[in-house]
């Protein structure tokens, strides 16, 4: 449930926040809301990952074909890497790693500072 | 525990968003790059798609409205020549910012800040021929001498830097995300330094190739294969044109001593071959309407994005639309609602070189008559991606930058040479470009021109009321007779230029009794002119065929004017092809092979259409036969310039037994037809091998012709293999890379009608549909609607935009 929902908020912080500002923000984004939702060490990494990595792939989905330009092939063709498809793919893949560490950091970090319960039926 | 994940992780995550934002040798950052909110995906959107209705521009007077037709030509409509030119620097810099600069960075000798050290020798060659400190001279000049035209200058750079503030990282040219630099301020500085880098382009000289030759072949040898007029000179001036003035007179010295030492020099780049245009006028007695037209095609190298940016620029005064420079102000060649101009490159030898003897080795002093006079030094630092910046010192004299010397391209220490070019003298062509946009008839067009120095230019004119015109203007030093042919003593004062030709001693016409006016980069005048004309580079046919269809031609109309700026007609092939046939006989004629071949060139009608075959055979053949006939002559250990097509033709159809053809290395006797068969022996070779490997040899197939991206690295950013026909010394001078970069035809009649087309697009993104969607257009020889609009006029309106 918490991965699904940082995947979601991680989707919305990429749509909203990243046209303005870089993509390191966006991470140090996901990795605060990582801690807050607190999810797993596999959900914070996948929940970010997903939500970084799908919505990169969308958007370079949606702009490769409201556009129809032909940059994704000639940039595909510059970095010797062929289509503009492989670079859809290969956006999306970075985009997952990014965002999935910086969601799995969020966790450790909330890991780290959340104090232990101990001896709750204390006094 | 939890420490040591968190941190580690923290690490990893860290080094990740690390290693993305940084460039790893040669490839940039990737994840800035890949990032779909502000990497190249940017990129893909067109400019319709971000139109916007409205932007701020600060120091406006009034509101600038900005309307784009359907094919993304913006319409600037202002209330004052300010604020014209300030939305113009926006406009220009919103579709061609990273062009405008990238070139600008070339004429400054600073892309090895871009690229890297491969740069480097280009660079330091750029800063030696000293364009920078032209331009730095330019400036001064301007500053001084036209307050106004510099205001405007700066409004300009005002209007660039008006974008380049608000340019966000999604919005940055994709050029910048891949090389991974980011724009800097625009000045008034950098648009003079653009018209340097026109200068550059267009001027080049050959005093080190003749200065050798002279020591080879001789004066005798000299006159005979490189005369200084063809037999069949077809100039600029109509040769019937009387000189109605005095002219002044150059005195040449009793004797002339030339330094013979600048053997071991290599020569600078010169303007490639296939470098020129072609512009002409035709009076209203000879077009079917009665109204003049005019025509301009300029041939440059083709690249993208596009040398020219099309515009129309109105004020309540004046409404001028064709074809600008982004970086520079104003239209270069176009038409308003009075008149039309175009221009071609008026060559002549505007390039001097001078031999310094300096007093001592720290090169403070060098020799000028019986004095020492001081140097000057100039430190260029050369800042150079990824390395330490490169200083490279370069002296000056009063004759100008001392290029070559002891470390930049020749070992021995005692030769130096100096450049003297009108480029370093300070001028102001800008204001050429402002007065012509808004001039009204010839004589306005003329105090236009009388502001301008470099590139010489053969202007075209022609007015709505039925005047034409055509002046070849440039800052023309007086050289007595073979003077600058030759390096020459800078240590001797006898060698200096003795002033300038005055413009009213320009060539120039108006109204001719032919009907026409015209200019090809040819001859600019007849022998009868009174000053000396020299260069080795003047066109031979492109001149003769437009000049004689011109003559042909009655009851001219716009259509006909199109069809010969995209005439085929190769008049060199026509002229060599029979003799060529003649001296081949029947060599070789038993192979099926050669028989197809011989068909095929004995039943073509010359002109290089993109499905000729026959042309293709002729390109390779005739190279082949010059190549055979030179061999000998051009084999040296020093540069030289071997005689032109021209020359060569003329003697192997008149004089097919000179001794010119003779090998001295054999001990028969060769004539002309050794060298059309040795020619012919090694096409078949080459034509075997081209079918073996690329199929067929049609025209269009053989020179693949290619638009090419200002970084020749990035090839998906060019367009390849056009299907078009054309080629060197043809009115319509397509060849492989060179070619019209922009055509334009103007009829002047009550209503102006006007069409132009370049092989690009208007807009500077390879992202873009407007990036190359000119170029089909122009391949097929077709025109876009140019005609002059109002603010008002609301037909094929892609958007429009408001500057407040």
């Amino acid at each position: 449930m918490r991965f699904i929902f940082l995947t979601i908020l991680s989707a919305i912080v990429v749509v909203f926040l990243n046209p303005v500002v870089p993509f390191w923000v966006v991470m140090i984004s996901i990795a605060t809301l990582s801690a807050i939702i607190y999810p797993n060490g596999i959900g914070g990494f996948l929940g970010g990952g997903l939500g970084m990595g799908l919505t990169w792939l969308g958007q370079c989905i949606y702009l490769g074909i409201t556009t129809g330009s032909s940059l994704p092939d000639r940039m595909g063709d510059l970095m010797g890497l062929g289509s503009g498809m492989t670079l859809i793919f290969i956006t999306g893949i970075i985009g997952f790693i990014l965002g999935a560490f910086s969601g799995w950091t969020g966790v450790l970090f909330r890991k780290m500072v959340q104090k232990t319960p101990q001896n709750v039926y204390k006094g | 525990m939890k420490y040591f994940a968190f941190l580690l992780m923290l690490a990893i995550c860290v080094s990740l968003a690390v290693l993305v934002s940084k460039p790893i040798g040669q490839i940039p950052p990737i994840a800035p790059l890949l990032d779909p909110n502000h990497g190249f995906w940017q990129n893909t959107l067109s400019e319709d798609q971000l139109a916007t209705e409205e932007i701020d521009l600060d120091n406006l007077s009034a509101p600038v409205e900005v309307v784009y037709d359907k094919n993304l030509i913006p319409h600037i409509f202002a209330e004052n020549e300010l604020d014209l030119y300030r939305a113009q620097g926006y406009v220009t810099a919103q579709h061609r910012l990273w062009q405008m600069e990238f070139q600008t960075m070339a004429a400054a000798g600073r892309i090895a800040e871009i690229v890297g050290p491969v740069a480097l020798e280009l660079d330091r060659m750029t800063r030696r021929k000293g364009l920078a400190y032209g331009a730095e001279a330019g400036l001064k000049f301007v500053q001084e001498n036209d307050p106004e035209t510099f205001k405007l200058v700066e409004a300009y750079a005002d209007g660039v830097n008006q974008y380049i503030s608000q340019l966000s990282d999604a919005r940055l040219p994709v050029e910048y995300k891949i090389l991974n630099y980011r724009p800097e301020p625009w000045s008034a500085y950098k648009s003079l330094l653009l018209l340097k880098y026109m200068s550059d382009m267009l001027v080049g000289d050959r005093d080190l190739e003749f200065t050798n030759l002279r020591n080879i072949i001789g004066e005798a040898g000299l006159a005979k294969l490189f005369p200084e007029f063809p037999t069949e000179n077809d100039p600029v001036i109509e040769a019937e044109k009387i000189w109605d003035f005095t002219p002044i007179p150059v005195s040449k010295p009793d004797s002339v001593n030339y330094p013979d030492d600048p053997q071991g020099l290599k020569p600078l780049t010169q303007p490639i071959e296939g470098t020129g245009s072609n512009n002409w006028a035709v009076a209203g007695k000879k077009t079917k309407n009665g109204n003049p037209i005019l025509a301009n095609d300029p041939h440059l190298s083709l690249n993208l994005p596009s040398l020219w940016y099309a515009m129309q620029l109105s004020t309540p005064t004046h409404s001028v639309k064709g074809a600008t420079l982004p970086g520079a102000l104003g239209v270069i060649s176009g038409f308003n609602q009075d008149i039309a101009w175009g221009v071609t490159n008026a060559t002549k030898d505007a390039r001097d070189w001078y031999k310094i003897t300096f007093q001592d080795e720290s090169r403070k002093a060098y020799q000028y008559g019986n004095e020492w006079k001081p140097t000057e030094i100039r430190v260029e630092e050369i800042k150079i991606k990824g390395q330490e910046a490169f200083l490279d010192t370069v002296i000056y004299t009063h004759h100008g930058p001392v290029v070559y010397d002891r470390t930049f391209r020749e070992d021995r220490v005692d030769v130096n040479y100096a450049l003297k070019w009108t480029v370093h003298m300070g001028s102001n062509e800008q204001k050429t470009f402002i007065l012509l946009n808004k001039a009204e008839n010839f004589a306005d067009y003329n105090t236009a021109l009388d502001n301008y120095t470099s590139p010489a230019q053969n202007f075209v004119f022609a007015s709505q009321s039925g005047d034409i015109g055509m002046r070849i203007q440039g800052k023309f030093p007086l050289k007595w007779r073979e003077q600058g042919k030759f390096f020459m003593d800078g240590a001797d004062p006898r060698m200096e230029w003795q002033g300038y030709i005055p413009n009213e001693h320009n060539p120039a016409t108006l109204n001719p009794e032919r009907g026409f006016v015209s200019s090809a980069n040819q001859h600019p005048v007849d022998p009868s002119y009174p000053y000396y004309v020299f260069d080795n580079s003047y066109e031979h046919y492109r001149n003769r065929r437009l000049n004689r269809r011109l003559r042909e031609l009655n009851q001219i109309t716009v259509e006909d004017m199109k069809a010969l700026q995209f005439d085929d007609y190769n008049l060199q092939a026509a002229e060599a092809v029979p003799a060529m046939m003649n001296l081949l006989g029947d060599y070789k004629t038993a192979s099926p092979e050669v028989e197809k071949y011989l068909k095929e060139l004995g039943s073509w009608d010359f002109y290089a259409d993109p499905n000729q075959k026959a042309q293709t055979l002729y390109s390779i053949w005739s190279a082949e036969v010059f190549e055979s006939i030179w061999r000998e002559f051009t084999d040296q250990t020093v540069s030289i310039v071997r005689p032109n097509s021209y020359q060569t033709i003329e003697l192997l159809v008149k004089n097919p037994n000179d001794l010119v053809f003779d090998l001295k290395s054999t001990e028969s006797v060769e004539h002309a037809d050794y060298h059309v068969k040795a020619g012919f022996d090694s096409m078949l070779v080459a034509l075997q091998k081209w079918e073996e490997t690329e199929g067929d040899y049609s025209w269009a197939n053989y020179k693949k012709t290619t638009i090419q991206h200002l970084v020749p690295n990035f090839k998906s950013f060019s367009v390849a293999n056009i299907y078009t026909g054309g080629g060197a010394g043809i009115l319509n001078a397509t060849g492989s890379r060179h070619g019209a970069s922009w055509r334009m035809v103007v009829e002047l009649g009550p209503e102006i009608q006007a069409f132009g087309v370049y092989p690009g697009g208007q807009s500077g993104n390879p992202g873009s549909k407007f990036y190359s969607n000119f170029i089909p257009i122009w391949a097929n020889g077709e025109y876009l609607n140019f005609n002059l609009r109002t603010a008002e006029d609301q037909d094929e309106i892609l958007f429009k935009t408001t500057f407040n």
